[in-house]
């Protein structure tokens, strides 16, 4: 079954997957899901910690702050046991609606 | 350079956190705007050009405003409350007086507690109290399974005896503004009143919910704090 609330499912399935490859802070994981989407997904601080935030009061992510090479803190943001366990169900909703939309496009075009 | 943290500042001014909460919000909201700036100025786009670009990551400050507070303290924290604190809170309730109940109907008389035999000092239902730890206990460990605080663990526990504590309470009030004032109703049968039915039931609560909270504050992982 496919769930609701798309815009933010994508939201939330773009930082989990991020965040699998290691822990990032707000800016480079806009960064690079903008990088990785060639642009088609970019976050606005609106959409980004709202969402982080939410996340983390969820158990999916943890952040904490940590002094950078260059001396700057920063918030970064590491994927949880329970983040983790939420990744592998919502990659494959994901999977399930890209799946039908392709099935029903290719009907519409028969 | 424009003074990130300022615009940050004057943007959110208005948001209901607390005063380090709200600090975090806007360094780590600062930091994301300077790096974004310096990251454009490196590709070689103008210093103008560069701020009106960094600026409409956030460009409706009042909406971002909204979702970090909705985000941090708003609706999730209402779904909390009600399962860390209302339901167990409720359920102990429940609990608690359901066995009173029973055995009021079916146990022993009630044990009245007095002081070298001559001073009444509360009237005491002994099996239920030997049960209320357990209940304690309960309300402290669904609190607990909810993510609630050590507080609200607490809160969870002793929650049976706060409807006890109320209508004691009003005792008073009623006796000076109602039509109690032809009852005979002494300073002593509110003291016996608030041993038997709040002080002595509450310690036990307690007497179940405190190991509960010390073995599960023994096991909390120091890296969950995350500020």
């Amino acid at each position: 079954m496919i769930g609701t609330g798309i815009k933010r499912g994508t939201a939330e399935l773009a930082i989990l997957s991020v965040l699998e490859e290691g822990p990032l802070h707000g800016y480079e994981m806009a960064r690079r899901i903008e990088e990785q989407t060639k642009g088609a997904l970019r976050f606005t601080l609106a959409a980004l910690y709202p969402m982080l935030y939410r996340m983390e009061q969820r158990g999916w992510i943890r952040g904490a702050w940590e002094t950078s090479q260059s001396g700057r803190r920063k918030r970064c943001y590491r994927l949880t046991p329970a983040g983790k366990k939420k990744l592998s169900p919502l990659r494959k909703e994901w999977a399930e609606l890209f799946g039908a939309l392709k099935r029903l496009t290719k009907v519409a075009h028969a | 350079m424009p003074d990130w943290r300022e615009i940050v500042s004057k943007g959110l001014s208005g948001l209901k956190l607390g005063a380090a909460e709200k600090e975090e919000v806007r360094a780590e909201l600062a930091e994301h705007l300077e790096e974004t700036y310096e990251a454009l100025l490196r590709e070689g786009m103008s210093e103008s050009a560069a701020i009106r670009r960094t600026l409409s990551l956030a460009e409706d400050w009042n909406d971002l405003r909204r979702k970090i507070h909705w985000a941090r303290k708003g609706k999730e924290t209402m779904t909390d409350r009600i399962k860390q604190l209302w339901l167990p809170g409720i359920l102990a309730f429940a609990l608690s007086t359901g066995m009173l109940v029973l055995i009021q109907t079916y146990g022993p008389k009630l044990w009245v507690a007095s002081w070298r035999g001559v001073l009444p000092l509360g009237k005491l239902y002994i099996p239920w109290l030997l049960l209320l730890p357990f209940v304690g206990a309960m309300g402290a460990y669904l609190s607990h399974r909810a993510g609630g605080s050590r507080r609200l663990m607490l809160s969870s526990a002793v929650f049976p005896v706060l409807p006890f504590l109320a209508s004691i309470l009003l005792v008073p009030v009623n006796l000076m503004f109602g039509d109690f004032i032809g009852q005979n109703v002494g300073l002593m049968s509110l003291v016996m009143a608030l041993l038997g039915w709040v002080l002595v039931p509450g310690a036990a609560l307690l007497a179940g919910a405190l190991p509960v909270l010390f073995f599960f504050s023994r096991q909390k992982d120091p890296q969950q704090i995350a500020f």
